[in-house]
C-alpha cells in the first residue's frame, strides 16, 4: 500500500482522485452502486442561485474517442443542495461545491451563502452551453481576475478553486489572472466547444447546436494545459481532461498536478474512480512510489 | 442497478436490423418488466441504452435495432462467448395495480421489447396487444407476443395482419375490450396519436420514453424529459416509465 494523500489548500484528501462536476450528481446515485466515501472528494452538479431548467434535448452526442454535452446547468438550485444533499456528502468525503453565475454579484453571492459550509468552492467561469454559464468571465484575463476577485471577498473560510476554459487565447495567462484574483487553486480543463452533426438531418445533434467536448481523445491538448499552467502560477492545480485510468491520472500528476478530477469515464464505466484509485495505488507500489504527492510536478522535458 | 461483466450467450439477427442479444450474468439479476440495462461497446465512450426483453434469473435478453457505430459493432463485434460490460437493472420499468386487469399494450418498432417483457411478467392480466412493424420482413418475436390473451399484429403496408399502424387497431377494439390501463412503447409519432385516440377516456397510459442518456443512473441529467407540470424528469431514473399526461411527448 502507497501513501495516496494529498494535501490541497492545506485541506487533506485521502487519495487524489475526484469525479467531476456534471458527470456525477450529488453523489447518490454512485453510491447506489459503490460506497463514495472511498472517493478523495466530490465535485458537485454546477450549482447556480436559483433552480434552472437546463437546455432542450438530446443534451448529448458522441464522436471518435469523445462525447459532446450540453446540459446547460440544470440544477436544483443552491438552496434545495444545502437542505437535502450536502449534510449528507460531507458525511462521505471532501466535498467541492461548482457553482455558476451570470454576474459578479451572483458569483458573489452564492460563494457568501456556502463559504463555510463545503470544503471547497470551484468557480464555474467556463460554462460553454449557457449564454449566462459565466463563460464571459472565463476569457478574458481581466475578467477572470475581477470575478475571482468578487467571489473571493466572500470566501472567507473556504479555499476558493477557478476552473478554467480552455476556450481562451492562453490559459497560463487566465490562470495567472485567477491566482492574482486571489484563487486558492485552479482546475483545468473545462471541456472544448465543439459541434457533431447528423449529416442525414444536416443538423447538429445536440439542441443547443455546440457543445463541450470531453473524454479520453482530449487528453493530451488537457496534460499540455496543465503542464503550461503548474509553470505560470504558484498555487495548486487540479488536472482533469480524458482520465481513463490510473496511468492518465499519473500523467496529470507528473505534468503538475495535486488531485485530478474524472469526468467522461464515468459514463463508460461506472466504476471508473475506484479503479483508477485502486490503480494508482499499484501503479505506486510497482514504481516505488512511497507517497502519490512525489509524482506532483515529477515530469522531465526531453 | 449493479455493474457486471456478461458473457453474451447469442447475438443473432432475427429481422430486418434487428438483433436479439442475450448474455448471462454471474449472480441472478432482478429485472421488472421495463427495465433498462446500459451495454458498454468497446472503446466507445457512451454506453448504449437497451431495454431488457426477457430476464430469467442470469438469462438477459435485449433487443436492439442497428442505427448507429455502436449498435452496428455491437451487431458484428460481439459473438458467443465473448463478454460485455453491462449496468442494469435501470429505470422504475411498468407496474400495474392489482385491480388493473385488462391491460392493452401498444407498441411500435423496438418498443414491442420493453413491452414483451411486460406480456412475459404480468402473467395473471388479461393482455391485449397491438404491436406495429413496417411490413412483415419487420415481425419477429411472435412466439413471445402470443402470450398475450389476444394479439394483433399492424403493418404499415399491410403485409401481415391488421392494415395500418399498432394505435389504428388499438382505437377499433378499445371501446370493446374496455382497458383498465395500456402500456406503450414506440416512436413519438405514435405515442402522440395513442395520446389523442385515449383523451378524456380516463384510462392511465403507461408510456415507456427513449432519450440520449449519459450515465444512465439519474447523475448526469442529459436524458431529461419536460413534464406537464413544467418540471423535469430524468428519463433514465424518474422514467422510463411515465403516465401520458405526466409528460409533453
Amino acid at each position: 500500500m502507497s501513501n495516496l494523500q494529498v494535501t490541497l489548500c492545506g485541506k487533506t484528501f485521502k487519495n487524489p482522485v475526484i469525479p467531476a462536476s456534471g458527470t456525477f450528481g450529488f453523489g447518490r446515485e454512485y453510491d447506489e452502486i459503490y460506497d463514495i466515501s472511498v472517493l478523495g472528494g466530490v465535485c458537485t452538479k454546477g450549482l447556480t442561485l436559483e433552480p434552472r431548467a437546463g437546455n432542450p434535448v438530446p443534451r448529448i452526442a458522441e464522436s471518435r474517442g469523445v462525447i459532446l454535452n450540453a446540459v446547460g446547468l440544470q440544477n436544483p438550485g443552491v438552496e434545495r443542495f444545502i437542505a437535502e444533499d450536502l449534510e449528507w456528502l460531507k458525511g462521505k468525503t471532501r466535498v467541492i461545491a461548482n457553482v455558476a453565475g451570470s454576474s459578479l454579484d451572483d458569483y458573489a453571492k452564492i460563494c457568501a451563502r456556502l463559504d463555510g459550509l463545503v470544503d471547497f468552492i470551484e468557480l464555474n467561469i467556463s460554462c460553454p452551453n449557457v449564454k449566462c454559464g459565466g463563460m464571459a468571465f472565463g476569457i478574458k484575463p481581466e475578467s477572470v481576475r475581477e470575478v475571482t476577485a468578487a467571489a473571493k471577498r466572500e470566501c472567507k473560510r473556504t479555499p476558493l478553486v477557478v476552473k478554467l476554459s480552455p476556450n481562451v487565447e492562453s490559459i497560463a495567462n487566465n490562470a495567472r489572472a485567477a491566482e492574482e484574483g486571489g484563487a486558492d487553486c485552479v482546475s483545468l480543463i473545462n471541456t472544448l466547444t465543439g459541434m457533431a452533426i447528423d449529416v442525414e438531418r444536416r443538423k447538429p445533434v445536440i439542441a443547443n447546436n455546440t457543445g463541450g467536448v470531453s473524454g479520453a481523445g482530449v487528453k493530451p491538448v488537457a496534460v499540455r494545459m496543465v503542464y503550461e499552467v503548474s509553470r505560470a502560477v504558484s498555487i495548486p492545480v487540479i488536472g482533469m481532461g480524458g482520465i481513463t485510468c490510473a496511468e492518465d491520472a499519473v500523467e496529470f500528476l507528473l505534468a503538475g498536478a495535486t488531485a485530478v478530477q474524472v469526468g467522461t469515464q464515468n459514463f463508460t464505466d461506472t466504476l471508473a474512480c475506484p479503479k483508477i484509485i485502486a490503480g494508482l495505488d499499484a501503479w505506486c507500489e510497482n514504481h516505488g512510489v512511497k507517497n502519490v504527492a512525489e509524482l506532483t510536478g515529477g515530469l522531465q522535458l526531453n | 442497478m449493479r455493474e457486471v461483466t456478461a458473457v453474451i450467450l447469442e447475438n443473432k439477427q432475427i429481422a430486418e436490423e434487428v438483433y436479439e442479444l442475450t448474455f448471462c450474468t454471474e449472480q441472478s439479476v432482478p429485472v421488472l418488466p421495463g427495465q433498462f440495462c446500459m451495454i458498454g461497446v468497446g472503446g466507445m465512450p457512451l454506453r448504449r441504452p437497451i431495454a431488457v426483453c426477457k430476464a430469467e434469473g442470469e438469462r438477459i435478453t435485449v433487443c436492439y435495432r442497428l442505427k448507429g457505430e455502436g449498435t452496428h459493432r455491437l451487431a458484428s463485434e460481439y459473438k458467443a462467448g465473448e463478454t460485455l460490460r453491462v449496468l442494469l437493472p435501470l429505470g422504475n420499468g411498468f407496474s400495474l395495480a392489482k385491480e388493473q386487469k385488462r391491460i392493452a399494450v401498444v407498441g411500435g418498432g423496438v418498443g414491442i421489447f420493453p413491452l414483451i417483457s411486460a406480456i412475459r411478467t404480468f402473467r395473471d392480466k388479461e393482455i391485449y396487444a397491438y404491436m406495429g412493424f413496417r411490413n412483415r420482413g419487420a415481425v419477429c418475436m411472435e412466439y413471445e407476443m402470443l402470450r398475450a390473451k389476444k394479439l394483433t399484429i399492424a403493418t404499415d403496408d399491410g403485409s401481415v395482419g391488421y392494415h395500418g399502424t399498432a394505435v389504428q387497431a388499438f382505437q377499433e377494439e378499445m371501446s370493446r375490450i374496455k382497458p383498465q390501463a395500456v402500456l406503450a412503447c414506440g416512436p413519438t409519432p405514435m405515442l402522440r396519436a395513442l395520446k389523442q385516440a385515449v383523451a378524456g377516456k380516463g384510462i392511465p397510459v403507461y408510456v415507456s420514453l427513449e432519450e440520449r442518456m449519459g450515465c444512465g443512473i439519474g447523475a448526469c441529467l442529459v436524458c431529461t424529459c419536460q413534464k406537464t407540470d413544467g418540471a423535469r424528469a430524468r428519463v433514465c431514473k424518474d422514467g422510463p416509465v411515465f403516465e401520458i399526461n405526466e409528460v409533453e411527448i
